[in-house]
């Protein structure tokens, strides 16, 4: 091929790789949303946990806090960011301690009867009534009057105030010129976010649009404005671990530039070594959007993680060139290995799309798709681009000196038995927890921002996000019932500091057996307007001044109770709506806990209702979750390495060939978590993934030493390859263990790990005498 | 209300309390602000008062007397000690009010204007800031050194739907009277000082009886 036809060929698959690159990036949804990601519920909190993770009360709620500047200009602010979330579609309610409560209650004026506790403890007769008008009187003294004058007439016994304070926020941070004020001397606001606390793409978009609203106030720029809250913290842990990553793809990229530059001595490897690879992303993205229209945030990572092993095609290729042969012809004679490789890890990811979760499905379309579609580019495609050698690579300097020192190794029977027996003592016998199942610790949240979150949570009387109570029942009255149950003991629970507050849904809607109860208490006309009547006798009200109220008495009587649905188009309907909900075929209660002491405490009150009522806690659920994902990915590999076992022996056509192979894979893995065990690192999803690639990254190394070549000068291209393949991942991942985020320092470490012990069992389990043949 | 509240509150501390103690400076018969300058004291400064009120919905007027306090700042305090024992707090932008030894109950200053207005009508009393004042209400003094009076009108139209006016009477250095206006024609006169020291004369004063004592030397 001229040189001309080359770089039309490397031009045109640069586009297509851009062209179905941005394609994918239109259609596929990258999704954040856990169900996406773990099995299916296998109980009713899990699948509580799946319905209401990140939608749940308290995860949406953001806390924010004004400082560095003068009272009044915080005030200011405070009541501008205010106003301006209330507007904003992306904030289903924002809170400043400005809100008027009394005109809230107003639009459920006539209810006011139904809803307020009064008339369980009292009855509205003469002398109820005259307490309370001589109350009144007083009132009307006080600096307050003008408050509560405009109510007095309709309104004697103060319903509408009592349900404005009952519904307003048990510990209210102070009010300093109207709004909340923090004992630090910040302003204080809590704002609920319409997205999903743990949808990190769309609490960006919320928190862009918050700091925005905010940057337009006036007199902003001299004040700080601090946001915390979970859905903070997600945006804040993704930012950071994507700017870690970009900072060392920077750093490995040159890198990676420079080894290829010296080991090749020419550019083209540098110009097309990542091609097979992004066809392979993009192809694996494609059919991800084709086939499932959607794919988890974690699943795209672990994919590309995985994806890593088809790096090594062109390198092989590029290593295995020979001079005056051109490159179809090397390939083509290399291409029986390779393929054997990618076959064999395809069919062992289809253990991945056996295993019913959606998340691993996605990651097995993903993978085989991606590395079938690398292996065929670089098959293919590649040696169109890429021009004959002008140099052998197995002229290298130093190389035939390296191969003649790997060989001469001493190669003891025994050492791999003692090396796999010291691996598993170690893997059983290392104290510390095995497993890693919170995910949240591997992007872990800088302790400051916890205490501030902590504080400012405890300031603004903001719900835990880790406790919920979870009050089931057959339909939404009845939760409402059980809800008002159990609300004594709740405020023992409370005396005994058990925890520090809760909210329940009776709190906003009593149960209309509770509202019928309170109706009946409800004098008529003639008895309300003769108690009425003794009551302000001697008193300076005006005679009649309280028609208003007799009507309104009179019109509650006969008021049907207030549903759930009615209620939720209410102001406070969205408090409700988050509080109440029908989950399977039942109705689920959720109470707001705040300042959870003593979780244990819970368990009589549980047991009391029967279970009807338990303490959920989301942190316990979601972890359960991903140890049942973990299983799946346990048992989905474990049938993977079957497969692959089979895979390689069948096309070795020989057990004892296909042990060489696996052999020195299965000890590398072992020695990597040994290794890790006992460094104390317990392990997580990411790790295991990481052990997967290492693993796929091994089997080439194991398959090309294990080759019969026959050829001294091809064997010296194939530790060409091999070194260069190793000192990549070495660059790439040795980096990336460096790093100060957990998650990308779990990866780096455990394939950098993986790369040595898999590179150095490879070559010393290698079959001796046939390493030694042509020499 | 809440800009209202706001001025008050810058304007405060540079306010000395010339409630009855005040420097013996007599008003100058036209202007409402050297009036007010020349009226001021240092804090904490306090004076007994008495408080009628008339509302649309009581048939009498209602009669409460105690002790009021400018504790300097922000903070002022009025103890009624009868007919009923009542502490209202006025400052850090709430209104508190304790009944007897029961329970304290707070509100914020922006949805009481009324103790807004009486805050605004001492700041004024107190000697302040005239120009914060101005920004709020228009100023209008009028009088001698035998019986000035001092306007307060509001000038925005939030304080206006709440408020008609706050009128002061006083004579020589020393303030008689404060008379809150409500737009919905409630009025309220708190007598301090020596006339708040010799009480009322009846249980239930006409307005038009009050309002002369205030004006009267007698």
């Amino acid at each position: 091929m001229r040189i001309g036809a080359r770089i039309a060929l490397y031009l045109t698959w640069l586009a297509l790789i851009v062209a179905v690159g941005w394609g994918v990036a239109t259609h596929l949804k990258v999704s954040s949303d856990l169900r996406d990601f773990v099995p299916p519920a296998k109980n009713a909190d899990q699948g509580l946990l799946l319905d209401e993770i990140g939608k749940g009360p308290g995860s949406r709620l953001l806390l924010l806090a004004i400082s560095g500047a003068s009272q009044t200009r915080l005030a200011d602010l405070s009541r501008g960011l205010d106003a301006a979330l209330a507007h904003d579609p992306d904030f289903s309610q924002v809170a400043n301690g400005s809100a008027d409560l009394a005109t809230v209650a107003a639009g459920l004026l006539p209810y006011r009867y139904l809803l307020s506790p009064t008339l369980d403890t009292h009855s509205f007769d003469a002398v109820y009534l005259r307490a309370q008008l001589q109350r009144r009187i007083e009132d009307l003294s006080s600096p307050a009057a003008s408050l509560l004058e405009p109510w007095l007439r309709s309104d004697p016994t103060l319903e509408t105030l009592k349900l404005a304070q009952r519904w307003a926020p048990q510990h209210q941070p102070k009010l300093v010129d109207g709004v909340w004020f923090s004992d630090r001397g910040e302003a204080l606001l809590v704002t609920e976010t319409k997205a999903a606390g743990f949808d990190p793409g769309a609490q960006a978009r919320a928190i862009t649009s918050l700091q925005t609203h905010y940057a337009a106030l006036p007199g902003a720029v001299q004040a700080k404005l601090v946001i915390s809250g979970p859905g903070w913290f997600g945006v804040e842990a993704s930012r950071n671990t994507r700017a870690e990553a970009d900072r060392f793809a920077t750093i490995t990229t040159v890198g990676f530039i420079l080894m290829l530059l010296l080991a090749y001595r020419s550019v083209v490897p540098v110009l097309v070594t990542a091609l097979p690879l992004l066809s392979g992303a993009v192809v694996g993205f494609a059919l991800l959007a084709v086939v499932f229209g959607h794919a988890h945030g974690i699943t795209v990572a672990f994919g590309f993680t995985l994806l890593g092993v088809a790096q090594e095609y062109p390198l092989r290729v590029f290593s295995h060139r020979r001079v005056g042969v051109d490159s179809v012809t090397c390939v083509r004679e290399l291409w029986p290995l390779l393929a054997t490789a990618i076959v064999s890890v395809a069919i062992a990811y289809l253990a991945f799309f056996a295993s019913g979760v959606a998340g691993l499905q996605q990651l097995a379309v993903f993978t085989i798709g991606g590395l079938v579609t690398a292996g065929i580019c670089t098959r293919w495609l590649l040696p169109l681009i890429v021009p004959a050698a002008r140099r052998d690579m197995a002229a290298t300097p130093g190389l035939a000196g390296a191969w003649h020192f790997l060989a001469q190794l001493p190669r003891p029977r025994w050492l791999p038995w003692l090396v796999a027996a010291a691996g598993l003592a170690i893997i059983v016998f290392a104290p510390g927890r095995f497993w890693q199942n919170d995910l949240s610790a591997l992007t872990p949240v800088p302790k400051a921002e916890l205490q501030r979150d902590a504080r400012l949570r405890a300031a603004l009387g903001a719900p835990d996000v880790r406790y919920l109570l979870v009050m089931r029942a057959a339909d939404a009255q009845a939760v409402l019932a059980l809800s008002e149950k159990i609300a004594p003991a709740m405020q023992a629970l409370v005396a005994k500091h058990a925890l520090e507050g809760f909210e329940l849904p009776s709190r906003y809607l009593p149960s209309a057996a509770t509202q019928r109860a309170r109706q009946a208490k409800l004098p008529d006309r003639a008895t309300l307007e003769a108690s009425l009547q003794q009551a302000m006798a001697g008193l300076p009200f005006r005679a009649g001044v309280f028609a208003p109220f007799v009507d309104d008495v009179e019109a509650a009587r006969s008021l049907p109770p207030l549903t759930p649905e009615k209620f939720e188009q209410s102001p406070l309907g969205a408090r409700l709506a988050a509080m109440l909900m029908e989950q399977g075929g039942d109705w689920v209660g959720l109470g707001t806990l705040s300042g959870v002491n003593a979780p244990a405490a819970f368990a009589q009150l549980s047991h009391a209702t029967h279970g009807a009522v338990h303490l959920l806690d989301l942190k316990a659920a979601t972890e359960s979750l991903i140890v049942a994902y973990r299983q799946r990915i346990l048992i989905a590999l474990g049938i993977a390495a079957l497969l692959l076992c089979a895979a390689v022996t069948l096309a070795l056509r020989s057990p004892r060939r296909a042990l060489h192979v696996l052999g020195p894979m299965t000890l590398a893995t072992l020695l990597v978590l040994a290794v890790l065990r006992a460094a104390g690192i317990p392990l997580s999803l990411f790790h295991l993934v990481s052990l997967t690639l290492a693993a796929g990254l091994g089997l080439h190394y194991a398959l090309f030493f294990e080759r019969r070549t026959r050829d001294e000068r091809e064997d010296l291209r194939t530790l060409h390859a091999t070194l260069v393949c190793v000192a990549s991942a070495l660059l790439v991942f040795g980096v990336l263990a460096l790093s100060s985020v957990p998650v990308l320092r779990a990866i780096g470490l455990t394939v950098a790990l993986g790369v040595g012990f898999h590179f150095t069992l490879s070559v010393l389990m290698a079959p001796a005498a046939h390493l030694r043949d042509g020499h | 209300m809440t800009t209202l509240v706001k001025r008050m509150r810058r304007s405060f501390p540079a306010l000395g309390l010339a409630l009855l103690a005040g420097a013996a400076v007599a008003a100058p018969p036209t202007l409402a602000e050297s009036l007010l300058a020349q009226l001021a004291k240092t804090p904490p400064v306090s004076t007994p008062f008495v408080q009628v009120s008339y509302r649309g919905m009581l048939d009498r007027p209602l009669v409460v007397s105690g002790t009021m306090k400018w504790l300097g700042a922000d903070h002022m305090e009025r103890d009624i000690e009868k007919p009923f024992v009542a502490v209202a707090k006025i400052g850090d932008g709430e209104v508190s009010v304790q009944r007897g030894h029961g329970e304290v109950h707070r509100m914020p200053l922006a949805r009481a204007p009324q103790a807004g207005a009486m805050l605004a009508g001492f700041s004024a009393l107190l000697g302040g800031d005239v120009k914060a004042l101005q920004q709020d209400f228009s100023l209008a003094a009028d009088g001698g050194d035998a019986h000035w009076v001092l306007t307060l009108t509001p000038r925005t139209d939030a304080l206006k739907r709440q408020l008609a006016s706050i009128v002061i009477d006083g004579r020589n250095a020393e303030p008689r009277c404060l008379t809150v206006n409500d737009a919905n024609g409630d009025t309220s006169i708190t007598l301090v000082g020596e006339l708040a020291k010799a009480g009322l004369r009846s249980d239930a004063p006409l307005l038009s009886a009050v309002a002369a004592r205030c004006r009267n030397s007698r």
